[in-house]
């Protein structure tokens, strides 16, 4: 298709998922899961595209810059109190999932060294596509959210050490005890040497440096990526995952006044990258010889989708959690992750899994993750549909817990005035609307021009949809631009009669008059009009037009 | 991640000295990439691949930007001084590249580096000055893209140059082609797709890249340079709603690839020798030489008065991103010598770091005042006791029909030449001159006169008037209260424009909208036609 090997493997990666995502949309599949069927049309099946060097890299771009994503979101204070139940969750489904998952493979005919290996891969679920889903649910800030996001982060590390040991059973059927202790040991010290430069610098470095350039959006931007990657540099030097390298540079900016700004940027940049890597995800899925695993696919499939959950439920609901909270953390864990690839991977360079349990790991997965979206995306339906049942209480679930005092930040804006553009013109249509009692937001992309106003404030550029609708521009009664930007004018008048909302939009040069007009905005500020009609009337105070 | 860290690093940098310096961020960047490769070996591969992609995205927004509405008012100067620069600058950059001893290919494309200006540069610079809404600054706008437009077209023309006349004419019709399918996706298919996913963010996206690379695919196909269909591709989304609904999407891709690009190109750059310098200077020296006096010259023939064309001319001295795009072409195919890539980077490193110096108020007065063919207006007799209108514009021309029929003599002036003769034809007094030139202040009268009103848009550009006129009253326009502020302390009397359109807002809230929003649903407010 395209001489350059990169843009052609980008080519074919992006026109397919296009694709995919326009046929399975139909059929309401979800767009994660439309990816990778677009990755195994092009790899499996017709054997386009293999997964070169760079693609590896972007995929691992986009892993970073979602989870940068879900750092910014998740603040110190949004983290801390799940951390003893993500902990307690993370290690205790990994317990059990593993111990399950042994005893399962035993009884599946599987030797001991194999079963290790597939138990290991069950184990694990995928952090990638849980995060995805909850962002596209926003409900990351949600405490089930907080607390998903929480037991994946242990689970990396528990990777980790997962890893450290079985790279060790692998290399040499000899196991080293000393080098896997000295391994563990590093991880542990790496991760606690990354959490103090993060925080260290969240209290004492970040505010400075980055209110030097807050109202310039474009440096800020690529300053903030800078850190993100810095840390993943970090993380990676110092053996971690990457996943927790950009995690916390995420939680070191989310105390930073622009962190949702931030978060509103770097979700297209994201949504590009993350594409790339479900649709890669697709590409090395291996099934040569899933034809003859399917029985213990099934299995293991309805282990990880039925089985998981329940531990987690079991789990959850005894560190006190309600029933419902309880529910639909465990839902998310209900497949297995891209590291199980990669470990399958492993064992079969190492010889220790054969080709058929390389189609059994990747068939789980195909099923896992394919299945468990929809549970994501449905979660409270199917809440509905199992509340009160007695399967729910069978695992210790109450219908009252925590939850009930923690507190679910998501402010909500309705019936309210959204007024655009900070300049001297914005701040007296703020005061003028809010003298006459209405419900306020302001927004400006420069954070100065936002102090000091009577009003709720927001950081962010009306261009990006995000913002508006963050601004709640499906409920707002009335949206008002003073901004002195041609373009982004236009397309506020745009945004208003798209969703039906009555826009003031200004008309600052007479070029764009007709052009707004015929976009049916409901009133046109004319500052040169009624400026020149100031004129008029301090001339007449002059006494130019006669006594 | 390395590398990726490595650039992103270096882009920051970049970014900082910039601010730092108030210089243009690009040369930064790539001084970065230069000196991130120095210090770590990055892969060949990747920066290739950085370089490949960065290109791309980068011409494919310059594609989406590429909105004739922009400059619509100054159509005709925009085409006359875009072109005027473009061949002139061009057979500059042709000759001084034979006379280097450079092969005629590479004295094309020396040509073809030289002919254009900076977008990226000359908007950032117009923004920070305001001047972008102003005549002058549309006039600029419109010139920087005809000439982005130019050199996309004419890159599949250089780089079959050597291929001889058939596949010239091909390279031709293959362009053409593409343009045309760019126009189908532009009147018919972008507007139904995007549209229909405004909603969908994320699924825009993709789509918006699909039509990325299916353009990449055809051009590729023709074996059109991958610069051509990236620049179509942005063409076919650069219509009205569709650009503003994925300028969003695309604005931080774009940040972020610019950055990568331009470090990346940095960090593939070899160091220059001797003559490789010496032949950066001898063009660098040629672009800011035959720039402003050839742009000038132009934009007051077609009607410009001297600060805004000489202004012009100053803005546009400097060669432009898309020089590195044609000599990365040239360098990725083959037909340019990297050390000629090299000084094609130095003379836009060059150049760019120069433009902030160039155009500062005091060289532009520097060279108005040394303007050999400043054409002095004057009125029959010097007016005294007098209206003074600064700046009419549409709207001060319903302020001058009030002023006319009152008994005070009114002098108008402003620099377009047709209002002017439109107001003279009224037989109202009017001077054609820039109002922040002393002389033309004085030729109108402006400290004798009994009342001043300025309704000029830039408010610094009424400094010579207030430090002049002490005894009379001024009623300067001014949008936001800090420059209110400043017009006050120099002596005027600001009217806030901001002010009288949030009292307009005001009306309108209280007799239109909560009347009607008592009577109806809100949402039911018919819009203003």
């Amino acid at each position: 298709m395209i001489d350059a090997p990169l843009l052609r493997d980008l080519g074919f990666i992006l026109v397919a998922a296009t694709a995919v995502v326009f046929v399975a949309r139909v059929v309401h599949i979800p767009a994660i899961v439309s990816y990778i069927l677009a990755g195994i049309l092009l790899g499996p099946t017709l054997g386009l595209v293999e997964v070169s060097y760079s693609v590896e890299i972007i995929s691992e771009v986009g892993i970073a810059l979602l989870l940068f994503i879900v750092g910014l979101e998740l603040s110190l204070e949004k983290i801390r109190d799940v951390g003893r139940v993500a902990v307690m969750a993370g290690l205790g489904q990994v317990v059990f999932t593993a111990g399950g998952g042994l005893g399962l493979c035993l009884l599946l005919g599987f030797d001991l060294l194999a079963s290790v290996f597939i138990a290991t891969a069950l184990t694990f679920s995928s952090t990638v596509v849980v995060v995805k889903l909850l962002d596209q649910k926003k409900e990351l800030s949600s405490v089930y959210g907080r607390i998903a996001v929480g037991i994946f982060l242990v689970q990396d590390m528990v990777v980790i050490v997962a890893m450290t040991f079985l790279a060790g059973i692998g290399e040499a059927n000899d196991v080293e005890v000393g080098e896997m202790v000295r391994g563990v040991v590093e991880a542990f010290l790496g991760m606690a040497l990354l959490l103090l430069v993060a925080f260290g610098a969240s209290r004492w470095l970040l505010p400075r440096i980055f209110g030097w350039i807050s109202n310039a959006p474009e440096t800020l931007f690529i300053w903030a990526l800078s850190w993100c990657f810095l840390l993943v540099w970090g993380a990676e030097i110092m053996e971690l995952s990457l996943e927790i390298g950009a995690f916390l540079a995420g939680v070191s900016l989310a105390q930073l006044p622009y962190h949702g700004d931030l978060r509103r940027r770097v979700h297209p940049l994201m949504n590009f990258f993350i594409a790339v890597f479900f649709v890669s995800l697709g590409i090395r899925m291996e099934f040569g010889a899933a034809l003859t695993v399917w029985w213990p696919a099934v299995v293991l499939s309805l282990f990880v989708l039925i089985g998981n959950p329940f531990i987690f439920l079991w789990i959850i609901a005894r560190m006190g959690y309600g029933e419902r909270t309880a529910f639909l953390t465990s839902v998310t864990v209900a497949q297995i992750s891209e590291f199980s690839f990669i470990l399958a991977a492993m064992g079969l360079a190492a010889g220790v899994i054969d080709q058929e349990t390389l189609s059994l790991i990747g068939v789980v997965g195909l099923v896992t993750i394919g299945l468990s979206s929809y549970m994501i995306l449905y979660n409270h339906r199917l809440y509905e549909w199992l509340q009160g049942s007695p399967i729910l209480r069978i695992f210790g679930a109450r219908e009252e817990g925590l939850e009930r005092t923690g507190r679910e930040s998501t402010e909500h804006f309705a019936d309210h005035v959204i007024v655009v553009g900070m300049n001297s013109l914005g701040r007296l249509i703020v005061e003028i609307l809010v003298a006459q009692g209405e419900q306020v937001l302001a927004v400006d992309t420069d954070l100065d021009k936002l102090q000091g106003l009577p009003c709720a404030i927001m950081l962010g550029d009306a261009e990006y949809l995000s913002v508006l609708e963050e601004a709640g521009i499906r409920d707002a009664r009335l949206l008002v631009s003073a901004l002195r930007i041609e373009d982004v004018n236009r397309l506020l008048a745009y945004r208003g009669r798209q969703f039906r909302i009555p826009s003031v939009i200004h008309a600052f040069e007479e070029s764009v008059e007709r052009e707004l007009a015929g976009l049916g905005v409901a009133h046109l500020l004319n500052s040169r009009v009624a400026g020149v009609d100031q004129i008029t009337r301090e001339l007449q105070k002059e006494g130019v037009f006669g006594p | 991640m390395t590398g990726v860290t490595v650039l992103l690093l270096a882009g920051a940098a970049g970014f900082a000295l910039s601010r730092r310096t108030g210089l243009p961020a690009i040369p930064f960047l790539l001084l970065s990439g230069v000196a991130a490769s120095a210090l770590i070996s990055l892969p060949e591969p990747f920066l290739e691949d950085a370089l490949i992609l960065g290109v791309t995205v980068m011409v494919f927004v310059a594609g989406i930007e590429l909105n004739p509405g922009r400059f619509r008012l100054q159509r005709k100067a925009a085409l006359a001084v875009g072109l005027a620069q473009f061949l002139v600058l061009g057979a500059v950059g042709f000759g001084l590249g034979l006379l280097m001893g450079y092969s005629e290919e590479t004295a094309a494309y020396l040509a073809l580096a030289l002919s254009a200006s900076s977008t990226l540069v000359v908007v950032r610079v117009l923004q920070v000055k305001r001047q972008l809404f102003e005549p002058f600054g549309r006039l600029v706008t419109g010139v920087l893209l005809l000439q982005d437009l130019l050199i996309i077209l004419l890159i599949p023309v250089v780089t079959r140059l050597h291929h001889g006349a058939e596949a010239l004419v091909s390279g031709v019709l293959a362009s053409l082609a593409l343009v045309a399918l760019a126009a189908v996706v532009l009147r018919w298919v972008a507007p139904f797709a995007v549209q229909r996913l405004a909603g969908d963010e994320e699924t825009l996206l993709l789509v918006i890249l699909t039509i990325l690379f299916s353009f990449l695919g055809l051009a590729n196909l023709f074996q059109l340079p991958l610069v051509s269909g990236a620049f179509l591709a942005g063409l076919a989304l650069s219509g009205f709603p569709v650009s503003s609904l994925v300028r969003g999407q695309l604005k931080t891709l774009s940040d972020f690839f610019n950055a990568f690009f331009f470090t990346a190109l940095g960090a593939v750059l070899p160091l220059p020798t001797a003559p490789e310098v010496l032949h950066a200077g001898v063009l660098a020296l040629a672009v800011l030489v035959v720039t402003p006096p050839l742009v000038a010259v132009v934009a007051e023939r077609m009607g410009f008065s001297a600060r805004p064309a000489l202004s012009s001319g100053l803005l546009l001295s400097q060669t432009s991103e898309f020089s590195l795009v044609v000599g990365l072409q040239g360098v990725i195919l083959g037909q340019l010598a990297p050390g000629v890539f090299t000084v094609i980077a130095l003379t836009t490193l060059a150049t760019m770091m120069l433009t902030p110096f160039l155009t500062t108020d005091r060289v532009t007065w520097a060279l108005v005042h040394r303007h050999p063919f400043k054409r002095g207006e004057s009125l029959e007799k010097r007016p005294e006791d007098h209206l003074l209108l600064l700046g009419c514009g549409r709207n001060g021309l319903t302020l001058l029909e009030l002023l006319v029929v009152t008994p005070n003599e009114v002098v108008v002036v402003d620099d377009d030449p047709v209002l002017v003769q439109y107001i003279r034809d009224a037989l109202v007094p009017a001077l054609r001159g820039d109002v922040s030139d002393v002389e033309v202040l004085r030729a109108a009268g402006a400290d004798r006169a009994r009342i001043v009103v300025s309704t000029i848009r830039r408010t610094e550009d009424n400094a010579p008037l207030l430090a002049m006129v002490r005894d009379v009253p001024v009623l300067v326009r001014a949008f936001n209260v800090e420059d209110g502020e400043w017009i006050r302390s120099r002596g005027g009397r600001p009217i806030l424009y901001s002010e009288a359109a949030a009292q307009d807002f005001e009306e309108w809230y209280r007799t239109v909208w909560k009347s009607a929003a008592e009577a109806t649903e809100p949402k039911e407010i018919p819009g203003e036609s």
